[in-house]
């Protein structure tokens, strides 16, 4: 069975809710936190602890806004969650269970009276912020923010709450923990309202349309805006949102935008004004509306007045089909699309030891160089048989998205790896693949439904590829029923036609040009094609691959998957749109051919155009720290057949010693230091090539673990000295920042580790740096520590029982060589 | 970058402009401010309304009470790049760890100019109502506790207004930003010039960094 019924089949109690939303004008309540301060509430009071102590002053605010008129009245719950519950006596459960039986009994109160007894009045669990960045650019995991978010949805559903309001939101990713643990933890309607600034974005960047399209794909119920700003300026930002939504939208806005007065913040957009405002708001598509910070019972009372009766602009299918990243969304259109196919270990031997040796550095690196070359889609595939999938497809997924901004397309057969890909991911994704066959839409689907995935759909099912176009399309349909069964809409299914090489088989490009037309103009679905799957076994292979990319487009191909780093396809791919008119002027087209040939030119970073010299020796390259001519150097002497070995102590690790001896004069300064660390990693990379083509693998002197200890993120003064480390030689396990010192001891036990680095950037973390030394020493007596880090003095490493106090990167090489030297290590 | 005034050279100084580059169109600068009467007493500093009805934040420490010595008025701030600079940070800590510490120094640069633009924003006005700014002074510095940052972040609303927020170990995310005090006086001694006041308040005389 779908595992998406629709909630309201299952909880009749909210069924006439869900009728109502987005159908007829409903009122939320307004501000409550400018009530609270009015009533003595003093700064730094947890505003929910009132729930206990001041329950009267609290019922009261709820029955003014009450006798205003509104619908929905949130509950006093907004901060309600574990973190900011840990400076006060109660906890989760006691604050939320309060807040939501105060807004009952402020109902009865008002139903009391003959005359209100009718009204249909609404409860909303409010959950706002906790607060807190999320991993991998902040402190909490996300499976943290979820846990957090699920204590208090289970709590409000408990205590009889009638829907779930998540607000003042700025995250992306935290809304999407937010989301998750309201549908999975309950069957209440969810609505979401946000924080954008006035140019549209959220505090951590995300647009209107992005957040949009993941919120959709989730399954909010109702989504918009609250706080941050005034109606005056949410009017600006309204049309970007009805634009793009399918779903009724809600706007709380603050009376204004805050000003300070005497030391006050003040909100000036007095009640009539407002209520004039916000009346603009539901003529342009809003459905559910109220106020936040600064409105008051009389502005909800004015809006009531001024608004009441009116009737609604009803959401309607927008039929986009849409994937996103954490900050902008990529439609499928006319104008084609580049999916990035490098993250795949797929007849890549290069690869497949990456994900063996869990270098994920390989990994990113292949996104930031097609995110570079034009791709706006990155499929990432980490499929290997004898590897951790699911695991290494979580932690792909985390650590492209913390620094690369394109949508992501999970790329699996394996149902665990797709399902935790998925829910880690901060967007809308696309999911690759399911098929015609029962058993892959039985798998697929509920996890597609439940993370809002665009599904690329294989025209293929338990017969196999058919050889004929009608055969393609007969399952293409079948594959449509199914998914409209699931609760999937067209929108979110792109069918991929399927490419076989015409070397073995002169009709299948033709076949497969012919299916991708009937799919895209007589199904209506967007479509996709793994395009250099069609010259297999031929040679020039990317002869025959660009002219079959142009004819595909040109026959209703909506994305290719394909090499964005080729220049010949990226060369069809900007041709083809200039040619049938989506390339404004042709803009996009004249800057690719100005890029292309500026960097025929440049051919180094030294930036000196046309004299990069091919002589130049590796000692100078690294000296001068230039990458590309000392990865050229290196591959030279190893074509003259220079042992690896050679060329790292009689070359590399002389140049090195050089500059890192300048630097200890004060001759040479940190950046030229790092580029010829860069340009020493380029080296190693030539050297590490030529040794897997042969088979070997090169050698490390000794093992280190690293560390920024466990409250500090300061981590930059780490990276440098485990760059400068890797450069001498040494296999660094780097364990990241805010490092607990139980794990940083587990690393030491599990790799047999002799040598330790620390850093701590803040005087208050120096304590953490102790605590950790004090128990490697009881565990791991033998293991030497250095540490480092901007607060440290050589007295204060002796007393906190460091081995070794390194003042700079160059001292910690200098400390590792000698333990190396001694055989300490 | 530790050049202590020397020019680098010249591949470094046209890293230096890429990396700018990228991080000016990396970054959404934010800021929050708030103005209060205050009470400086020999180790306490105590900020209210301008009424005095209602007290917002104290926060113990000597050196703040010098640094505000003699003001009647406080304004507490915070800014921030946002994510964008760390992001740009993670990425080239992946790919060039030169430019990541090039982009180390330019973000830290960046926020504090875009401090000192909030500064002259309040000194215009502070200017006309005859009162002077003293240096900004924030929490970590001298004596002054991190914990305060918990009182500031609250008084603020620093997480809804710009998107700050602080981890259990009382640092900021994101990375590049600033919270400081700065005293407003009727008194013209000791008007606040740049860096020179923050290595002044600190103790470390052997900061390779170092600016008097």
């Amino acid at each position: 069975m779908p595992i998406n019924v629709p909630r309201a089949i299952i909880r009749g109690v909210n069924l006439e809710m869900i009728e109502g939303l987005g159908k007829q004008l409903l009122f939320f309540d307004g501000g409550m936190g400018t009530l609270l301060q009015a009533r003595g509430l003093q700064a730094g009071e947890i505003p929910e602890t009132w729930n206990i102590l001041h329950p009267e002053k609290i019922k009261q605010i709820h029955r003014e806004y009450l006798l205003a008129g509104c619908d929905i009245v949130k509950a006093n719950t907004f901060g309600a969650n574990c973190f900011k519950c840990k400076g006060t006596d109660y906890d989760v459960d006691t604050l939320v269970s309060a807040g939501i039986k105060l807004v009952k009994e402020a109902i009865s109160d008002v139903k009391a009276d003959a005359s209100q007894e009718k009204r249909k009045i609404y409860t909303a669990l409010d959950i706002g912020s906790l607060g807190k960045l999320l991993k991998p650019l902040g402190e909490i995991e996300f499976s943290a923010a979820y846990d957090a978010f699920k204590e208090i949805v289970i709590s409000g559903d408990k205590a009889g709450a009638d829907l779930i309001l998540l607000e003042t939101l700025s995250d992306s990713y935290e809304i999407k923990a937010a989301v998750l643990a309201a549908k999975e933890n309950s069957s209440l309607p969810v609505i979401v309202t946000m924080i954008f600034d006035e140019n549209g974005k959220l505090l951590t960047g995300g647009d209107v349309a992005s957040i949009t399209a993941m919120l959709e794909g989730l399954g909010a119920d109702a989504i918009g805006f609250n706080c941050g700003l005034g109606p005056k300026q949410m009017e600006k930002l309204l049309p970007e949102l009805t634009a793009c939504c399918s779903i009724p939208i809600v706007i709380n806005p603050n009376a204004g935008l805050p000003a300070v007065v005497n030391g006050k913040t003040v909100y000036n957009v007095e009640p009539p004004e407002f209520a004039q405002s916000v009346k603009r708001l539901v003529e342009m598509g809003a459905s559910v509306v109220g106020g936040c910070c600064g409105t008051t019972p009389a502005h909800i009372e004015a809006l009531v007045k001024a608004c009441k009766g009116m009737p609604v602009i009803q959401a309607s299918d927008k039929n986009l089909t849409v994937v996103s990243s954490y900050n902008h969304a990529v439609y499928f259109s006319e104008r084609p699309l580049i999916i990035g196919e490098r993250i795949n270990p797929t007849g890549k031997s290069k690869f497949k030891q990456a994900l063996r040796e869990h270098d994920m550095e390989y990994i990113y690196k292949e996104g930031l160089s097609q995110e570079e070359n034009g791709a706006h889609i990155l499929d990432v595939n980490v499929g290997l048989p004898e590897i951790d999938e699911p695991g290494l497809m979580e932690e792909a997924v985390m650590g492209i998205q913390a620094i690369i901004d394109l949508p992501l397309q999970i790329d699996t057969s394996n149902t665990e790896a797709m399902e935790r890909g998925l829910r880690c991911y901060n967007g809308k994704p696309m999911l690759n693949s399911v098929n015609g066959k029962r058993e892959s839409m039985e798998s697929v689907f509920p996890i597609a439904k439940k993370y809002g995935a665009v599904v690329v759909c294989l025209c293929l099912d338990e017969n196999g590829i058919p050889e004929t176009v009608d055969g393609r399309i007969a399952i293409a349909e079948k594959i449509i029923r199914t998914a409209q069964e699931y609760g999937i809409p067209k929108k979110n299914l792109v069918m991929d036609a399927l490419v076989l090489t015409i070397s073995t088989g002169q009709d299948n490009a033709k076949i497969t040009l012919d299916t991708l037309r009937r799919i895209r103009y007589e199904l209506g679905l967007h479509t996709v094609l793994g395009v250099s799957n069609i010259s297999f076994g031929l040679p020039e292979r990317s002869r025959i691959n660009t002219a079959f990319f142009t004819m595909a487009m040109n026959n209703g191909l909506s994305a290719g998957i394909v090499n964005p780093l080729s220049e010949p396809m990226m060369s069809a791919y900007y041709s083809f749109n200039a040619l049938i008119g989506v390339d404004e002027q042709c803009m996009e087209y004249i800057e690719k051919c100005s890029q292309s040939s500026e960097k025929t030119k440049k051919t180094d970073n030294s930036g000196a155009a046309g004299t990069a010299d091919n002589a130049m020796t590796l000692e100078d390259a690294i000296v001068k720290g230039l990458s590309e001519s000392a990865y050229q150097a290196t591959t030279a002497l190893l074509e003259q057949n220079t042992e690896s070995l050679t060329i790292i102590n009689d070359k590399l690790i002389p140049a090195l010693d050089i500059v890192g001896k300048g630097f200890e004069e004060k001759r040479m300064f940190l950046p030229q230091l790092l580029m010829s660390a860069d340009a020493a990693k380029a080296s190693f990379e030539a050297i590490k090539n030529t040794l897997s083509k042969q088979g070997r693998q090169s050698k490390s002197k000794a093992k280190i673990v690293i560390a920024t200890v466990k409250g500090d993120i300061h981590d930059i003064g780490k990276n440098i000295v485990k760059t400068l480390l890797e450069n001498y030689g040494f296999d660094m396990l780097d364990l990241g920042k805010d490092v607990p010192p139980e794990t940083i001891l587990a690393a030491v036990k599990e790799h047999n580790v002799k040598l330790v680095g620390l850093s701590a950037l803040m005087t208050t973390t120096v304590v953490s740096m102790e605590e950790t030394i004090k128990l490697i020493r009881e565990n791991v007596p033998d293991c030497k520590v250095m540490v480092g880090g901007a607060v440290l003095t050589q007295e204060y490493a002796d007393m906190i029982g460091a081995d070794f106090y390194s003042k700079d990167a160059m001292g910690s090489v200098r400390y590792a060589n000698e333990l190396y030297e001694a055989g300490k290590i | 970058m530790g050049y202590q005034g020397k020019i680098p050279d010249e591949s470094v100084c046209r890293m230096t402009d890429e990396v700018l580059d990228e991080l000016l169109n990396a970054i959404e600068p934010k800021n929050i401010y708030m103005r209060f009467a205050c009470n400086v007493s020999d180790e306490k500093v105590s900020l209210y309304d301008m009424e005095y009805k209602k007290k917002y934040l104290t926060a113990t420490s000597r050196d703040l009470s010098v640094n505000m010595a003699q003001c009647q008025q406080a304004v507490l701030m915070a800014a921030t790049l946002g994510i964008g600079a760390d992001k740009l940070l993670n990425r080239y800590e992946l790919i060039n760890m030169a430019k990541a510490s090039i982009a180390q120094a330019c973000g830290a640069e960046c926020i504090e100019a875009y401090c000192n633009i909030i500064q002259e924003e309040i000194r215009e006005w502070a200017g006309k109502e005859k009162m002077y700014l003293r240096p900004r002074f924030s929490a970590g510095y001298g004596d002054l506790g991190l914990d305060t940052q918990r009182d500031i972040f609250n008084v603020l609303e620093c997480t809804k207004r710009i998107g700050l927020t602080l981890t259990q170990s009382v640092l900021m995310y994101p990375t590049k930003s600033v919270t400081a005090f700065i005293g407003l006086t009727t008194n013209a001694r000791g008007c606040y010039s740049r860096n020179a006041d923050k290595c002044a308040a600190c103790d470390n005389k052997g900061c390779e960094f170092r600016n008097d």
